[in-house]
């Protein structure tokens, strides 16, 4: 089966600002392949003036955001390291039954890489809201370069943004036929965050890959 | 369609089907998150207006319109409307343009309503021409600048049927399921991209906490496209959707949108100010009608824009600026139009931010002065003697308007602020205001203008000299004639007529002019337009301060006229401030500055709208003063 593959631009976050980065990314890309009936919800985000597109689905929004979370826990763990979320999609397929596999089949038709680095910035800076920044580093030049470099990235993410947007546009054909069962908003599919340990991490990677046949890139 | 044609009929019809509500979708997508939802304080899309309930509020139920696409969108009766004559159309071309238009703020809702009335009643076609033109027409509002900032562009290439018969045939069932998905994909990132475009911060940027905007978003469906000017064009970024394939044809959708909206996007933009006020203070001659709409608002400013409009803005920074260091908010010649508005939310005013360029009241009032009297009364006619060489802007029958501007504290308050540094001034001054003050005292108007006039006239020939040393002074600070009785320990300050009277090139024409103008006068109060923030007695007590130093009408023309045209945000600012200012060193310090701003200005002609509203002011004025003047103070 055909798997498309699309490699997010990289973004440079800092800790704080990894939740609605990855909130919104995720979510774009899971209303894109929403094609049940959904009832969009537009979120702004705090840091950025960037508004997203949810499916307004309570479910989809807490398991995404357990996943954010497990990766900002990991992302404490193992700082100053690119990281990459991969949110693949697939389709469930009962398969003929051998004494080798399942019985069902994941066939990945899409995977999404999202690339963050997480910048170094000590934790301390890292308040929730950007007001008890300022607070915390009066300085100006400081805060300067803060915004500025929040102003970068809310500019590569509306980029990245874009990306997705593209990227949905270009490629239509792999996607799998609409779903025709009722309450199914969505194709199925999962988020993948590395695991605790690197090791396990590129099993999972070249296990993905012998799965799907198609080379991924490793970071 | 051609395709109909074609092959089988249900196939093609379905697949017609399923174009025109790719139409209608992108549409109500589009128009969803470009129509502001109206409350009525803030008016932005015209047809928006109508539906204020519309679009905010999603129902749990699904619409067939909804299982459409499976998207379920938000009530949007703009689209629903044009909807309605696009199905019509036969799967022409659909161009949706999204309109910025900025206006002068003086531009009310209400006074819109009959436009919007029109476009909703005129069809499509008509509607295009009109919605293009309507800037121009009078509608009461000032000239609007429209701008297209972005241009969807929905379109049906159909190819020719031989070309396609043979391949669609075999698999029109998989290519109508693969249309139908393709569709989906394609308008769900129509969805998420109409958010993240330039155009969308306007569209939540209007309906943010229900501030008032001078600029609004409006839109144009037509079947064709006016072309852009190779300029705008080149200011505009495409995005083209990939087309999605049809067994005979492609569906495309692009848009071109302007990349950059910071200037209305970004809260306040300072650009805006400077290009509404020529806008606003425009030629009469010209065009004499065209505010005369706009004259109800005036008189009742407050109630046009409740105060708790101003508050709910979102930059609650500005306040502190605004109460930390006022002079170097306000008088800024160019102020941003942030300023304005932060000014206007603080003071709990009832003026909207947008009132800026509309007469804040004091500042229209010296605006009306200027611009109305020629046209409105033959009585304010200025005097025959011209006006001194030297300043050929001043209008020598200016003087007359002194009184009407009594009521503006800012305008003479600038003018007071200089004089009172002149010491020269101050001492010939004196005098006459003596002789003012105890006619005056008595609250009967017009024996109170009439000593006024006397007082002038002496004055004034005391002042000859003097007046002319001052020259300079007159001409920045001419708005300013009267003082506001917070500035300057009151009443004696006497004035500013006589200072800038030029008149003394032509002293004999004041008494009469000033005679004229009494019946004129006597409406003014000073609480008149405002008498709604100030205490009663306040209110009361200004008026007849302001009657005791009536000077002459119209001294001020000339300069009152610069003012407002250049700058009148800062003028305005700076007036609304005062009836809230407690201290008066602060407020003497304000008006320095805003005379010398003042002078940078340009003259402008009056309108009779102006005129109008300033004659409605007046005469609220009058009936405040009747009723309550004579109790507080007998």
């Amino acid at each position: 089966m055909n798997c498309e593959v699309c490699q997010l631009k990289e973004l440079e976050v800092e800790h704080f600002e990894i939740r609605e980065v990855l909130r919104c990314i995720l979510h774009t890309i899971v209303f894109h392949r929403a094609l049940g009936l959904v009832r969009p919800k537009d979120v702004d985000l705090e840091l950025f003036e960037i508004t997203y597109v949810q499916c307004g689905d309570m479910e989809l929004e807490k398991k995404i955001d357990e996943k954010i979370e497990q990766f900002i826990s990991w992302v404490e763990k193992h700082p100053n390291k690119k990281s990459q979320i991969i949110l693949s999609f697939f389709e469930v397929k009962n398969k003929q039954p051998s004494w080798f596999t399942h019985k069902t089949e994941r066939l990945q038709w899409e995977q999404w890489y999202i690339n963050l680095n997480v910048a170094q910035h000590p934790k301390a800076h890292s308040g929730k809201s950007h007001n008890s920044k300022v607070v915390v580093d009066p300085g100006e030049s400081a805060l300067e370069e803060r915004m500025a470099r929040r102003a970068v990235l809310e500019a590569s993410l509306h980029e990245v943004l874009f990306q997705i947007i593209k990227f949905v546009n270009e490629k239509k054909d792999h996607v799998p036929p609409i779903p025709n069962l009722e309450g199914v908003v969505w194709f199925p599919h999962e988020i993948t965050i590395p695991s605790s340990s690197d090791s396990a991490f590129g099993m999972d990677m070249i296990k993905r890959m012998l799965q799907t046949g198609h080379p991924t890139m490793l970071s | 369609m051609a395709s109909s044609h074609g092959n089988s009929h249900s196939e093609a019809a379905k697949m017609e089907q399923i174009i025109t509500e790719f139409y209608a979708k992108s549409l109500h997508i589009i128009l969803e998150s470009r129509t502001p939802y109206m409350s009525s304080r803030n008016y932005s899309g015209e047809q928006a207006l109508s539906s204020p309930s519309s679009s905010s509020s999603s129902s749990s139920s699904v619409r067939p319109r909804d299982k459409w696409f499976n998207l379920a969108l938000r009530e949007c009766p703009a689209a629903l409307e044009n909807l309605d004559l696009w199905r019509q159309s036969h799967l022409e071309p659909m161009v949706v343009d999204v309109i910025l238009v900025q206006r002068p703020l003086d531009c009310e809702p209400v006074k819109c309503s009959p436009k919007r009335d029109l476009v909703r009643n005129l069809s499509l076609k008509e509607r295009y021409p009109y919605c293009w033109n309507y800037e121009q027409e009078e509608y009461g509002c000032e000239a609007k600048s429209e701008k297209i900032i972005e241009r969807w562009v929905v379109q049906y290439d159909s190819r020719k049927i031989r070309d396609t018969n043979s391949g669609s045939r075999r698999s029109s069932s998989n290519t109508l399921h693969s249309l139908y998905k393709k569709s989906m994909l394609l308008l769900r990132s129509l969805y998420v991209t109409v958010r993240l475009l330039p155009a969308y911060k306007v569209y939540r940027n209007l309906n943010s906490s229900g501030q008032i905007r001078s600029f609004a978003l409006t839109h144009r469906v037509a079947s064709f496209a006016e072309p852009f000017t190779c300029r705008e064009e080149a200011a505009m970024q495409r995005f083209g959707f990939t087309p999605v394939d049809t067994a005979c044809g492609r569906l495309c959708l692009s848009v071109l949108y302007c990349s950059s909206l910071s200037d209305v996007s970004s809260e306040s933009s300072t650009p805006m100010s400077p290009q509404l006020i020529p806008d606003y203070v425009g030629s009469p001659l010209t065009d004499p009608l065209k505010r005369f709409p706009s004259l109800p608002v005036t008189g009742s400013v407050a109630h046009a824009f409740p105060p708790s409009s101003s508050f709910s803005r979102r930059h609650s920074w500005s306040f502190d600026h605004y109460r930390a260091s006022p002079p170097s908010v306000s008088f800024s010649p160019s102020p941003t139009y942030s300023e304005p508005r932060a000014l206007i939310s603080n003071q709990s005013s009832c003026f909207p931010p947008t009132i800026m360029p509309r007469y804040p009241p004091e500042t229209s009032l010296v605006y009306k002065k200027d611009t109305s009297f020629d046209e409105y009364s033959p009585a304010f006619s200025p005097s025959p003697s011209s006006a001194s060489p030297s300043l050929p802007i001043f209008i020598p029958g200016s003087h007359h308007s002194k009184p009407l501007l009594q009521s503006e504290s800012a305008p003479f308050s600038e003018r007071t602020a200089k004089l009172a540094n002149s010491p020269a001034f101050r001492n010939k001054l004196n005098m006459p205001l003596r002789g003012f003050e105890s006619g005056s005292s008595k609250t009967d108007k017009t024996r109170g203008f009439m000593e006024a006039g006397t007082a002038v006239e002496k004055f004034s020939s005391l002042g000859k000299d003097d007046a002319r040393q001052y020259s300079e002074v007159k001409i920045s600070s001419s708005s300013s004639s009267r003082s506001f009785p917070d500035d300057f320990d009151d009443s004696d300050f006497p004035c500013p007529f006589d200072v800038d009277d030029e008149d003394v090139t032509d002293p004999g024409s004041r008494p009469e002019s000033f005679d004229k103008n009494v019946p004129l006068c006597e409406p003014h109060a000073p609480g008149g337009l405002f008498p709604m923030k100030k205490s009663q007695d306040a209110a009361v007590g200004a008026l007849v301060q302001m009657f005791r130093k009536a000077p002459p009408l119209r001294q001020d023309n000339s300069n009152s006229v610069k003012f407002s045209q250049a700058c009148r945000p800062e003028i305005w600012s700076n007036s609304s401030q005062e009836p809230h200012q407690p201290s008066k060193g602060q407020a003497s310090i304000q008006r320095d500055d805003s005379s010398s701003v003042i002078s940078s200005g340009h003259v402008t002609s009056k309108t009779t709208t102006v005129a109008l509203e300033e004659l409605q002011s007046y005469r609220e004025m009058k009936n405040l003063l009747l009723g309550q003047g004579s109790k507080s103070h007998m």
